[in-house]
């Protein structure tokens, strides 16, 4: 597979039809080739060959979208960079990946050190979409995650790895053809945005996008139903906020409704059904580094489902992906009982940008079934049944799931800490009373007004990682092991 | 219910979901401009909004909800 060619015959087959409808404007295939060709000749104008992870200032309208196609036909990376979060955060970015140049649609550029192409406006009627040459090694993205050292990690993710995930999800027959309308509801820096534009794009169908001014929950069911979208990847927590609402939710030109990012609660699972009576529902897991998500359960609506602590299963491998379940030592563990899930297979990330003692610690190599096999260890705590399917249990490190963003609460506090000069903090991660997951934070000290404390944090941390509820304590319970026991602390919030 | 009583009503409600008083109450104020209101606390305020009044909103009321004069309108005109 071809998957830049194959945009390019997408796009060439399907000028007349919709290609994206953001903030209640309709953009036919035939605008965004213009608006790509238009982008294309400025990277070719002020870009050098060499160059070629190039930063894009993401934002809900067209011109981003297009870059992105654009990027990619000119052989380039595109490194998603949020305007709203902590400039020092996306410099930080910027430098780790060596971004010299910015694609940027704002009305004023963001970054004022880079060379920036302002993409907003560039068009030009003749329309060039030939792809220049790339091999499966070379990088579509990379998507910066949280890390425990207060440094975001790079993931870099190639064209191969890529074309892996595409081939694998259409193995799984949720298909999408040119009539459907798609939902893409997540932030150009979250990889689940990636399925949600390129599987449409790739089919010559509609993306619905959310405008970053509206309440993305109740937006997202007016987008269902007004335009009567088929197709949607969504993140649990999103049920959770709408679930109040289910009854006045009637869905029935929903075809797939999948749900990705978080631990998908059964009971919720089942009531949505309801809502999208005629959709296939399903739950589909993965991390970054395994290429958006690498395995599957479709959810059955007349038999009994798998379920572990109320949390629904998130099945087996897809097509391009090995999973094995290991103790500390890397041996797998016999069937039911728990380990480590592990992932391999041409899914894959290469490893960490530039970070070797990062890649050390979560890659290695292992013999399976002969062959020396590269694997990547989630950090999620699994078993599997003899059925192959994967039930999941929780982290086996402190890392914590907010709206499907990955939080290393080691990164909150290691800024916390920062901010307080020597006081001792913990963050944890705890379900409200929605059965959405909060960050909470603990400080060993009197009270005391947290106002500057949360000034700083909102310099350095994005919005989805301020804590939302502080308390303090006098000192630190300890548990057996004489470590802090972050299980007490944790039920200090409700 | 007086406007004025409303508003007085909802910035209690906003004042105990995020536990400051840091914004003034006018109808051009957004969720934008107040501190810790985000995506989180807004499905908060909106539970404890219904129950302070004894009303429901619909899931297509809170796309209405730009800032505070229509938030007020729309209380106002379901109680």
């Amino acid at each position: 597979m071809n998957l830049v060619a194959d945009i390019q015959k997408s796009i060439e087959s399907n000028l007349d039809r919709s290609s994206f409808y953001i903030a209640g404007v309709d953009y036919s295939y035939h605008k965004l080739a213009e608006i790509i060709s238009g982008i294309r000749e400025s990277i070719q104008k002020s870009v050098s060959n060499d160059e070629i992870n190039i930063g894009l200032v993401c934002n809900d309208d067209i011109y981003t979208y297009a870059s992105i196609i654009a990027l990619w036909m000119e052989g380039k990376a595109y490194v998603p960079l949020n305007p709203e979060f902590p400039i020092s955060r996306n410099n930080t970015i910027i430098k780790q990946a060596n971004i010299g140049t910015v694609l940027d649609s704002s009305a004023k550029k963001v970054f004022e050190e880079t060379n920036t192409i302002q993409t907003k406006g560039l068009t030009r009627s003749k329309i060039n979409l030939i792809p220049k040459e790339t091999t499966q090694g070379d990088l579509a993205y990379i998507f910066f995650t949280s890390g425990t050292t207060g440094t975001p990690k790079g993931v870099p993710i190639t064209f191969g790895n890529l074309s892996s995930f595409i081939d694998a999800f259409w193995d799984l027959g949720y298909t999408i053809a040119k009539d459907d309308r798609c939902l893409q509801m997540f932030e150009l820096t979250f990889d689940l945005s990636v399925m949600s534009y390129l599987a449409p794009i790739l089919k010559g169908a509609c993306v619905y996008t959310i405008p970053k001014d509206e309440i993305k929950y109740s937006y997202i069911f007016e987008l269902m139903e007004d335009h009567e979208l088929t197709f949607a990847l969504m993140v649990p927590s999103i049920l959770h906020y709408v679930r109040p609402y289910f009854d006045e939710i009637d869905c029935p030109n929903m075809k797939f409704s999948l749900f990705c990012g978080e631990a998908l609660p059964l009971d919720v699972t089942e009531e949505w059904s309801k809502c999208v009576p005629n959709a296939t529902i399903a739950n589909v897991y993965g991390p970054t580094e395994c290429t958006i998500f690498c395995t599957d359960y479709t959810y059955k609506r007349e038999e009994k489902n798998k379920a572990y602590n109320g949390v629904l299963t998130i099945g087996s491998d897809m097509k391009n992906t090995t999973t094995i379940i290991v103790d500390e030592d890397y041996n797998e563990v016999p069937f039911g009982e728990k380990g480590e899930l592990c992932l391999s297979g041409t899914q894959l990330t290469p490893g960490y940008w530039k970070n070797e003692e990062k890649n050390k610690e979560t890659f290695f190599i292992k013999e399976y079934k002969g062959r020396p096999t590269r694997f990547y260890r989630t950090g999620d705590l699994c078993t599997v049944d003899h059925e192959g399917d994967i039930l999941y249990l929780g982290r086996v490190d402190f890392q914590a799931k907010i709206q499907g963003f990955r939080v290393e609460l080691s990164e909150i506090e290691f800024h916390t800490k920062a901010s307080l000069h020597k006081m001792n903090v913990v963050a944890v991660a705890f379900v409200n009373k929605i059965k959405n997951t909060e960050i909470g934070l603990v400080i060993e000290s009197d009270a005391f007004d947290v106002k500057q404390l949360l000034e700083d944090l909102k310099t350095k941390l994005p919005q989805y990682m301020i804590p939302t509820q502080i308390k303090f304590i006098d000192s630190f319970p300890l548990n057996t092991n004489g470590k802090t026991d972050r299980k007490k602390l944790k039920e200090m919030f409700t | 219910m007086e406007t004025s009583l409303v508003k007085e009503k909802v910035s209690n409600v906003l004042v105990s979901v995020l536990e400051h008083n840091n914004f003034e109450m006018h109808d051009e104020l957004t969720a934008k401009d107040v501190d810790g209101w985000d995506s989180l606390s807004h499905m908060m305020i909106i539970t404890k909004i219904e129950e302070h009044f004894g009303i429901k909103f619909k899931l297509r009321d809170l796309n209405k909800l730009k800032n505070m004069g229509s938030l007020i309108n729309v209380i106002q005109s379901k109680i």
